[in-house]
C-alpha cells in the first residue's frame, strides 16, 4: 500500500548522509537479517609475496552482454536501487472524496467522544482542507489520504493506522499539523465501533436469555 | 574432526551463545596456559521466531542458594516425580501441575531442543512503557524544526498506552505539564544549580508513592491500575496537545553573542529527568531520551566554557591533564547513570552537531543503563531521522524490539566460577559460590542489571576454571552454565528467558588437538577485544597494546606448530588461522587507537563495540571487503590495497560506514555511459550489484551507517584507502601485515620468550 522508494540523504547537512528509505521499504525489511556479506579471507601463511597487480587493462569497452560467461553477478535486495526513483503519475485524488468521509466519521463520534477532542479533530480537519485547497499537499500525500479514507470506511482500522504512520514517517513536514487529528479519529471510530458491537452482543445475549425454556430455571 | 563450525553455528542460532573454547580445559592451571580465557558472548534476547514462549512459570530448584531452573540437563525420576538439579544435585519434587509427566510426555523445558526457552509471567500488574523526551533548544532553526518533526512523528510510532513526557532546556530547564485543558504550563528551573532528587520531586509537587521504593519487581496485584502523572501522560490522550506543544517550541531565547557558545544546561536537565522518573515510576521500563546539539556549557556536568576560542578537550588535552571540566563532569553523569540504573530506567543520547557534544563525559549514561548513543552531524539528516525511526522497529509479532529492566543471573557447575561481564550493564553485587575473586570486566557478582536491551544486545561473560590440577574429571564429564534473564517485554509482559548449556571437559595434555579444533577464533577475538577496550578505558593506552601483543605471542607459542628458532616452519591450524589477523586489525582500530579521533568519536565507537553481537563486532574489528567483477560472483578479498584493482568494484563495510569504490576502469566505463546501452546490460547489472547489497545493509542496521559512493581518484576514496593503507610509510597493508606476521612468528618460535 505504502510506496517503496529511496531518496538520497541530505548531503548539505551531513557528509555521507545515507539515503532515506520510505516507510514501506523499512517495514518490509522487517526484523534483523542475516548479514550476507560476512566472509573473510585468511592471509596466506607461507608469506609468499603477492604478485604486484598488472597495470590497468587498456581502456576498451566492457565485455558485452552476449559474451558474458555466466549470469550477471547476483546482488540481493529489492528492485529499487539506491538511486532515486520516480513513480508514475496518477489521476489526482479528489478533496471532497477524502474530507467528506472524515467529517462524517467525526459526526458519528460526537456522542461517544468528549467535546474538546471533537473540536480539536475538527480544527485539524479544517486545516487539512485549507492546505489541500491551497495546493500545499503533494500528490503522494493526497493519494495516500484517499486510500486511508477507504480503509477507514471499510472498518479496516489497522490498515488505516498503518497508512497514517507511513505518511507521518515519509511526509512529516506536510502532514504533522493535522495528521494527529486523523490518527485520533481512526482511534475514536474504532473504539466506537467495538462499543457498538459489544452492545449488540449484549442485547442479543439478553434476548436469548429471555427466550429460555420456562421450566429450565426451576431445576435445582 | 567433526565440523565444529556447524556445532558453533547451531548453538549460536539456538542459544545465542558463542564460547571462546567449546571443549573446556579440565584444570585451572591448564586453563590459564591457554591464554584466551574461557568466556562467552551471550545475546540474552536473541530473536527466536520459532520459539513461542510458554505460558507458565519456571520450576526452580528448592535450595535457596541455588534456585536453578529445571532444564534438559537435569536427571528426572518420572515415577517418583522427582528431579535432580544438575548444578547443586538437590533432589526436588515436581509441583502438582506436573503430575502427568512421563518419558513420553515431557514438559518442554526438559527437551534438549529447548536448551533455550522463554516463560511468560502471568501474575503482577503490567506497567506501560514510558518515554521522557529531554530536548535541547539551543539549535539552529533548521535543526530544531527537523528535530520537532521527528518527535511529532514518533508520537505516531509509540504504542497508544505508553506514557510520554517533555523537558526542554537551554539556559533554563523547563518541565512541561501535559494537560488536555488548553493552557500549557511548565515548571522552570535554573540551569546552574543541581538539585537532589527530593528537591526536584518537591518542587514538581510529586507525592511519594504509598509503597516504599523497592528494588524488586514492580506493582503488587492489589494496587490501582497504573497511574500517570501530570508530566507523563498516555499517548492516546495527549498526542494532539503534545504535537502542538512540540510544534510551538522555540529556540532558546537567551541571545548568544559573537564568539560565544549557547548556555546549555544539560547536566541539570538530565538530573531533573532522572529525579522525575525516580519519584513517579521507579522500577518500570522507561527511556530518558536526550536530544542535544552541542556541549553542556553551564551548571553541573558542563564540559566546556562558553568562550568559543577555548576549544573542547581533545585526546592530547586529556593526556596532558589539560581538560579542566572532565573529571567533575564525568562524575556528575556517572552518579546520574548509576541512579538511573538502580531505578531500572535507561538513558539514550542523540547528539547531532558538527563539533563535539560531551559524549566522553556522558557516555556512562548510555553504557551503564543500556541506552542508545547516536552521533550525527545534524538533526536534519537522514542518518538521524532513520536511526531514530528504527528504535521503534517492530518484530515479526508486531511488538517493539526494545525490552526493559532485565536482570541476568548466571549459574555454573562447581568447576567454574564467574569472573565478570563486559557490556551495557551494572553489577547487582550478588555474591555466592559461583563468584570468582579474580575479576575480568564487571566482576564480584553473579547477577547484572541491563535496563535497556534489544535482540542484538550482547554481553561478554568471563569465567574461571577452578578445578585443581590433580582432581580428575570423570570420563565424559561436562560442565554446565545457566543464563536466566528476567525482563519486561515491550508488550509490557514480564518474561524469563532461560538458556542452559553444557560442554565437555578435556585433559589438555592428552587432548590438545580436540581442544584446538573446538576453538572459536571469532568469539575469542571479540572477547579479547572487549577485554582490551575495557582495560584501555581504565588504564594507559600503550599498556593495552603491549598486553594484547603478549597474549597473541603466547597463544601462537602454545598452539602453533613449529620447529624451535625456525620462523619459516611456523603453522597455525585452521581454527586459529584468522586470529592473528583479527588482532592485527584490532591494534589499529579506533577502539584502541584514539589519536585519530576526537574523544567523543572514540566514546561513540566503543559504545557500539561493547554491545553488538559477534558478527557486527567482527565487522568493526576487521571491516569486510567484497569485490565485484565480471569474473565471477562477489567474493571476499583481503583488506589490503592489493585488492584495489581497476576492473573491480569494492564494497567495504566498517559497520559505521558503507563504502562503494569503483576501480579506475569501471569508473571510466560508467562515465562513458556503457550502462545505458542495451548490449552492455551486464555492465549495468555489475554496477547495481554492490548497490543492492549495500542497500540491504543500510535498510536494517542500527545505527544507520554513513554511505560513501566513490571511485578511483575521488576525494572520498580516502575512507577505503585509510583502512587498507593505515600508514604512509608502507605501500600496502599486506606488506605491513607481513612484517607483523614475520615478527610474530619469530617471537613465537624463540626460546627466549
Amino acid at each position: 500500500m505504502a510506496e517503496l522508494y529511496v531518496k538520497p540523504g541530505n548531503k548539505e547537512r551531513g557528509w555521507n548522509d545515507p539515503p532515506q528509505f520510505s516507510y514501506g521499504l523499512q517495514t518490509q525489511a522487517g526484523g534483523p537479517r542475516r548479514s550476507l556479506l560476512t566472509k573473510r579471507v585468511a592471509a596466506p601463511q607461507d608469506g609468499s609475496p603477492r604478485e604486484t597487480s598488472p597495470g590497468p587493462p587498456p581502456m576498451g569497452p566492457p565485455p558485452p552482454s552476449s559474451k558474458a560467461p555466466r549470469s550477471p553477478p547476483v546482488g540481493s535486495g529489492p528492485a529499487s536501487g539506491v538511486e532515486p526513483t520516480s513513480f508514475p503519475v496518477e489521476s489526482e485524488a479528489v478533496m471532497e472524496d477524502v474530507l467528506r468521509p472524515l467529517e462524517q466519521a467525526l459526526e458519528d463520534c460526537r456522542g461517544h467522544t468528549r467535546k474538546q477532542v471533537c473540536d480539536d479533530i475538527s480544527r485539524r480537519l479544517a486545516l487539512l482542507q485549507e492546505q489541500w485547497a491551497g495546493g500545499k499537499l503533494s500528490i503522494p500525500v493526497k493519494k495516500r489520504m484517499a486510500l486511508l479514507v477507504q480503509e477507514l470506511s471499510s472498518h479496516r482500522w489497522d490498515a488505516a493506522d498503518d497508512i497514517h504512520r507511513s505518511l507521518m514517517v515519509d511526509h512529516v513536514t506536510e502532514v504533522s499539523q493535522w495528521m494527529v487529528g486523523v490518527k485520533r479519529l481512526i482511534a475514536e471510530k474504532r473504539s466506537l465501533f467495538s462499543e457498538e458491537a459489544a452492545n449488540e452482543e449484549k442485547s442479543a445475549a439478553t434476548a436469548e436469555k429471555n427466550h429460555t425454556i420456562p421450566g429450565f430455571q426451576q431445576a435445582s | 574432526m567433526a565440523t565444529y563450525l556447524e556445532f558453533i553455528q547451531q548453538n549460536e542460532e539456538r542459544d545465542g551463545v558463542r564460547f571462546s573454547w567449546n571443549v573446556w580445559p579440565s584444570s585451572r592451571l591448564e586453563a590459564t596456559r591457554m591464554v584466551v580465557p574461557l568466556a562467552c558472548l551471550l545475546t540474552p534476547l536473541k530473536e527466536r521466531p520459532d520459539l513461542p514462549p510458554v505460558q507458565y512459570e519456571p520450576v526452580l530448584c528448592s535450595r535457596p542458594t541455588c534456585k536453578a531452573v529445571l532444564n534438559p540437563l537435569c536427571q528426572v525420576d518420572y515415577r517418583a516425580k522427582l528431579w535432580a538439579c544438575n548444578f547443586c544435585f538437590q533432589r526436588n519434587q515436581f509441583p502438582p501441575a506436573y503430575g502427568g509427566i512421563s518419558e513420553v510426555n515431557q514438559p518442554a523445558e526438559l527437551m534438549p531442543q529447548f536448551s533455550t526457552i522463554e516463560y511468560v509471567i502471568q501474575r503482577g500488574a503490567q506497567s506501560p512503557l514510558i518515554f521522557l523526551y529531554v530536548v535541547d533548544t539551543c539549535l539552529e532553526e533548521d535543526d530544531l524544526q527537523a528535530l520537532k518533526e521527528s518527535l511529532q512523528m514518533s508520537l505516531s510510532l509509540l504504542p497508544p498506552d505508553a506514557l510520554v513526557g517533555l523537558i526542554t532546556f537551554g539556559r533554563m530547564v523547563q518541565v512541561h505539564e501535559l494537560s488536555c485543558e488548553g493552557i500549557s504550563k511548565s515548571y522552570v528551573f535554573r540551569g546552574t544549580k543541581d538539585l537532589t532528587a527530593k528537591q526536584i520531586q518537591d518542587m514538581l509537587g510529586l507525592t511519594k508513592p504509598a509503597m516504599p521504593m523497592q528494588q524488586a519487581r514492580p506493582a503488587q496485584p492489589q494496587e490501582h491500575p497504573f497511574a500517570s502523572s501530570r508530566f507523563l501522560q498516555p499517548v492516546h490522550k495527549i498526542d494532539m496537545n503534545l504535537t502542538d506543544l512540540l510544534g510551538e517550541l522555540q529556540r532558546d531565547p537567551w541571545p548568544v553573542t559573537q564568539g560565544k557558545r549557547p548556555l546549555r544546561s544539560t547536566g541539570v536537565a538530565l538530573s531533573i529527568a532522572v529525579g522525575l522518573l525516580e519519584g513517579t515510576f521507579p522500577n518500570t521500563g522507561a527511556r530518558i531520551m536526550l536530544f542535544t546539539g552541542g556541549p553542556p556549557t553551564q551548571g553541573p556536568g558542563m564540559v566546556v566554557g562558553d568562550e568559543l576560542k577555548i576549544p573542547i578537550r581533545s585526546w592530547h588535552d586529556i593526556e596532558k591533564d589539560n581538560a579542566r571540566f572532565m573529571k567533575k563532569a564525568t562524575k556528575h553523569y556517572e552518579m546520574l547513570a548509576n541512579r538511573t540504573a538502580a531505578n531500572g530506567h535507561c538513558i539514550d543520547i542523540y547528539a547531532c552537531a558538527l563539533d563535539q557534544t560531551g559524549l566522553l563525559e556522558m557516555k556512562c549514561c548510555a553504557n551503564l543503563t543500556g541506552g542508545y548513543m547516536v552521533m550525527g552531524d545534524s538533526f536534519n539528516t537522514s542518518l538521524f531521522k532513520q536511526t531514530f525511526q528504527r528504535i521503534f522497529t517492530k518484530d515479526f509479532n508486531g511488538d517493539f524490539r526494545m525490552a526493559f529492566g532485565a536482570t541476568l543471573d548466571v549459574k555454573t557447575s562447581r568447576e567454574l566460577k564467574i569472573a565478570g561481564a563486559i557490556g551495557p550493564c551494572v553489577s547487582l553485587n550478588v555474591k555466592g559460590p559461583c563468584v570468582s575473586e579474580n575479576e575480568l570486566g564487571v566482576g564480584g557478582t553473579s547477577q547484572w542489571k541491563i535496563c535497556g536491551l534489544d535482540p542484538t544486545s550482547t554481553l561478554g561473560i568471563y569465567f574461571e576454571v577452578v578445578n585443581q590440577h590433580n582432581t580428575p574429571i570423570p570420563q565424559g564429564g561436562r560442565g554446565a552454565i545457566q543464563f536466566v534473564t528476567h525482563y519486561q517485554h515491550s508488550s509490557t509482559q514480564r518474561r524469563i528467558r532461560v538458556t542452559t548449556i553444557a560442554r565437555n571437559w578435556a585433559d589438555v595434555q592428552s587432548q590438545l588437538r580436540h581442544i584446538e579444533a573446538a576453538f572459536d577464533q571469532e568469539a575469542a577475538a571479540v572477547l579479547m577485544a572487549r577485554l582490551g577496550v575495557f582495560r584501555a578505558e581504565s588504564e594507559e593506552g600503550p599498556d593495552v597494546l603491549r598486553w594484547l601483543d603478549r597474549q597473541l605471542i603466547r597463544l601462537c607459542q602454545k598452539f602453533g606448530q613449529y620447529n624451535k628458532e625456525d620462523p619459516t616452519s611456523f603453522r597455525l591450524s585452521d581454527s586459529f588461522s584468522l586470529y592473528p589477523q583479527f588482532m592485527f586489525h584490532l591494534r589499529r582500530s579506533p577502539f584502541l587507537q584514539v589519536f585519530n579521533n576526537s574523544p567523543d568519536e572514540s566514546s561513540y565507537y566503543r559504545h557500539h563495540f561493547a554491545r553488538q553481537d559477534l558478527t557486527q563486532s567482527l565487522i568493526m574489528i576487521q571491516p569486510i571487503l567484497y569485490s565485484y567483477s565480471f569474473h565471477g560472483p562477489p567474493e571476499p578479498v583481503l583488506l589490503d590495497s592489493s585488492s584495489i584493482l581497476a576492473d573491480r568494484i569494492l564494497l567495504m563495510d566498517t559497520f559505521f560506514q558503507i563504502v562503494i569504490y569503483l576501480g579506475e576502469t569501471i569508473a571510466q566505463w560508467r562515465k562513458a555511459g556503457y550502462q545505458d546501452m542495451p548490449e552492455y546490460e551486464n555492465f549495468k547489472h555489475l554496477l547495481q550489484a554492490p548497490l543492492d547489497d549495500a542497500q540491504e545493509i543500510l535498510q536494517a542496521r542500527f545505527p544507520m551507517p554513513r554511505y560513501i559512493n566513490t571511485e578511483h581518484g575521488g576525494s572520498q576514496a580516502r575512507f577505503l584507502l585509510s583502512k587498507v593503507n593505515p600508514s604512509q610509510t608502507h605501500n600496502n597493508l599486506y606488506a605491513w601485515g607481513q612484517v607483523f606476521m614475520d615478527h610474530l612468528k619469530k617471537l613465537a618460535v624463540s626460546s627466549a620468550c
